[in-house]
């Protein structure tokens, strides 16, 4: 699903250049959930926006569902975020002037979906995170976890080839985040490609494969023996936490 | 995304700032209200000029000595003689009158007044386009055989005999008497009401009380417009050489007269569409202002919308249809307040409200050139932000 070679990236400040990521190359299979780990300057932000295609490599390769990036224009590149990426920020990101529903549609219109079926598929989008009775909603009369879901929806709904999550859980308390990640193993068991930021070894460790970034480079590409099953926990610690 | 959905969208963000909106876009409204007010003021009160002036007859020219340069009214400038060389000559002139005017005491049996009494000849009621009230003006007869009648304005005639028709009746003018036979119709104008007080007698007559002959100038029609210009300079050739008198005398005409004013209100139109045209030129810098605020406060929004699949035509297409629909909605704003404004104008002024179709046209298609003008740069901007930069704004 994505194919990185030797990608480079360096920023020149002034006169100096620094090299956020120093020659990485990995690949992810399709319906892979991989966690991508390291402290803040180890490159993952970097490798966040050119994998999220809002940035070109300095140099590389970088095949996106079986299609080189490099030399694609910036039409071409809105065209893939649109229909190959799905994206969810730590701080949701969702337009407060837009209801649930039409946060979620927000791809559809650059997609070119006619109203009527971008009104089906928002609210499917909306229906497979649990937030059928929210859709008219304005973000600020919704709770984090529900914004979140609302961001996953919107990242879902244009059937993405991979689901970028940079920091989902980041802004939410610690059983909120566990029903996000829930929601993320729910997508992964259904055969959804994501790729998981995080600094929390907690959130990291319910992936499958967890990659850890150092000054720009790889360090280190490990299978999760023993996943965590964020439905396990959430049941253990019933009781607690946000209901929703 | 498709052109209807852009002006969905950039409705919604007006609604979202209604306030903002209508006070970026007063500058517009009040550019294109003063732009629709000036053109229909303009255009109307030239159509009603021009209508006055036909009241005398676009025909209409006069020939007098020339005082400006030296020249000065004398005894056998202008005589009754040359009226009909003239006539006999010249063959675009259809009448033609010599004038001459005088201030008399005048008397009926109601009343006495100083008015001014002009000695003419029958065809003057045709030169001026008179219209009576009572009775006839005098007859080119009466005024070859001398005859002792009188025709009073409405309003003298009120003065000296009081309501009601008074031909028939005695007039006493400088001592001699005259016979009242017709009345003119007092005349509505913009202007208010013509109040003329003026007493026509034939130029014998004149002749006959004040013992002096002179014609202070001629008046007269050529048969249609366009044989105006040419019936003048005849005339003034021959009375130059019957007098000898070369540059002695002046011509003047309504044609000529309407043209300047067509020119003066062309002038005055061209003015104020200047003023107009600057406050729209400043409306739209308003407009410039505000979205730029408006995109430096929706940064994050861009970032948003890029990482979702908006290219850069997509976010540049955006602002630039929200900065024209607050254009024109101002426009539309001002075309409604300009078309109220001229229709109380014409109401008051009493003459027809002109607002053109191409007008309102030209002020809508104005309205969303300035929203394309200013709105370019601020669209540009945001269409130039880059998405990891605006998605960590806050």
């Amino acid at each position: 699903m994505i194919k990185i070679i030797d990608i480079k990236k360096t920023y020149f400040t002034g006169r100096l250049a620094v090299e956020a990521l120093r020659g990485i190359s990995f690949h992810i299979r399709p319906g892979e959930f991989t966690a991508v780990m390291g402290p803040s300057g180890s490159g993952k932000s970097t490798l966040m926006n050119l994998l999220g295609l809002l940035d070109r490599p300095t140099a590389g390769s970088y095949v996106l569902d079986g299609k080189e990036t490099a030399g694609m224009n910036e039409r071409e590149l809105a065209k893939e975020r649109n229909l190959k990426i799905g994206f969810v920020f730590q701080t949701f990101n969702l337009l407060s002037r837009l209801t649930a529903q039409k946060n979620v549609e927000l791809p559809l219109i650059y997609a070119g979906v006619s109203p009527g079926e971008r009104r089906k598929r928002a609210a499917l989008a909306l229906e497979r995170v649990g937030l059928s009775d929210r859709t008219h909603h304005y973000p600020n009369e919704l709770s984090g976890g529900q914004n979140q879901r609302v961001a996953i929806a919107r990242a879902l709904v244009n059937r993405p080839a991979v689901i970028l999550a940079d920091e989902p859980t980041g802004a939410l308390d610690t059983r909120t985040g566990e029903e996000i990640m829930a929601i993320f193993q729910e997508l992964h068991r259904e055969g959804a490609t994501i790729v998981l930021v995080t600094h929390e070894a907690d959130i990291a460790r319910h992936a499958e494969r967890i990659l850890r970034f150092r000054d720009g480079l790889l360090v280190s590409d490990e299978r999760v023996a023993n996943p965590i099953d964020a439905r396990v926990v959430l049941e253990e610690t019933r009781g607690g936490g946000e209901t929703s | 995304m498709n052109f209807w959905e852009s002006i969905g969208l950039a409705v919604e963000s007006i609604k979202a700032n209604k306030m903002r909106s209508f006070l970026t876009t007063l500058g517009i409204v009040i550019g294109i209200t003063a732009v629709i007010l000036v053109m229909a003021i303009g255009q109307g009160g030239q159509a009603m000029l021009i209508k006055e002036m036909e009241k005398f007859g676009t025909n209409l020219f006069v020939v007098y000595v020339n005082y400006q340069e030296g020249g000065y009214t004398r005894p056998g400038d202008l005589t009754e003689v040359d009226i009909n060389v003239i006539k006999e000559l010249v063959p675009e002139v259809k009448y033609l009158s010599p004038v001459r005017y005088d201030r008399m005491n005048l008397r009926g049996s109601r009343g006495e007044e100083m008015a001014q009494v002009i000695g003419t000849n029958g065809e003057y009621a045709l030169v001026r386009n008179f219209d009576t009230r009572w009775g006839n003006y005098f007859s080119q007869a009466d005024y070859l055989m001398g005859r002792r009648v009188v025709v009073l304005d409405e309003e003298l005639a009120k003065d000296l005999f009081g309501h009601g028709n008074p031909v028939g009746q005695r007039v006493m003018i400088n001592g001699t008497a005259a016979t009242v036979v017709g009345v003119l119709k007092k005349e509505e104008s913009v202007f208010g009401f013509n109040a003329s007080k003026n007493a026509y007698i034939p130029y014998s007559v004149t002749k006959s009380i004040t013992r002096w002959d002179m014609v202070h100038q001629f008046e007269g029609s050529a048969r249609s417009k366009e044989e105006v210009d040419q019936a003048m300079e005849r005339i003034k050739t021959i009375l130059e050489r019957r007098h000898n008198a070369p540059n002695h005398y002046v011509t003047y005409s309504m044609e000529a007269e309407m043209e300047s004013a067509n020119k003066i209100t062309g002038i005055m139109t061209l003015v104020v569409s200047c003023i107009a045209g600057i406050s729209l030129f400043v409306g739209g810098i308003g407009v410039m202002n505000i979205m730029l605020v408006s995109v430096t406060e929706r940064t994050r929004e861009i970032g948003i919308r890029m990482a979702l699949g908006a290219c850069r035509r997509d976010i540049l297409v955006q602002f630039l249809i929200e900065a024209v629909s607050i254009c024109v909605f101002g426009g539309i704003m001002g075309i409604i307040l300009g078309y109220g404004g001229a229709s109380v104008v014409a109401y008051f002024a009493k003459w027809p409200s002109l607002v053109s179709l191409k007008t309102i046209l030209v002020a809508f298609l104005f309205s969303a050139g300035v929203g394309v003008f200013f709105g370019m740069y601020p669209a540009n901007k945001a269409s130039k932000l880059d998405p990891i930069e605006a998605l960590r704004r806050e």
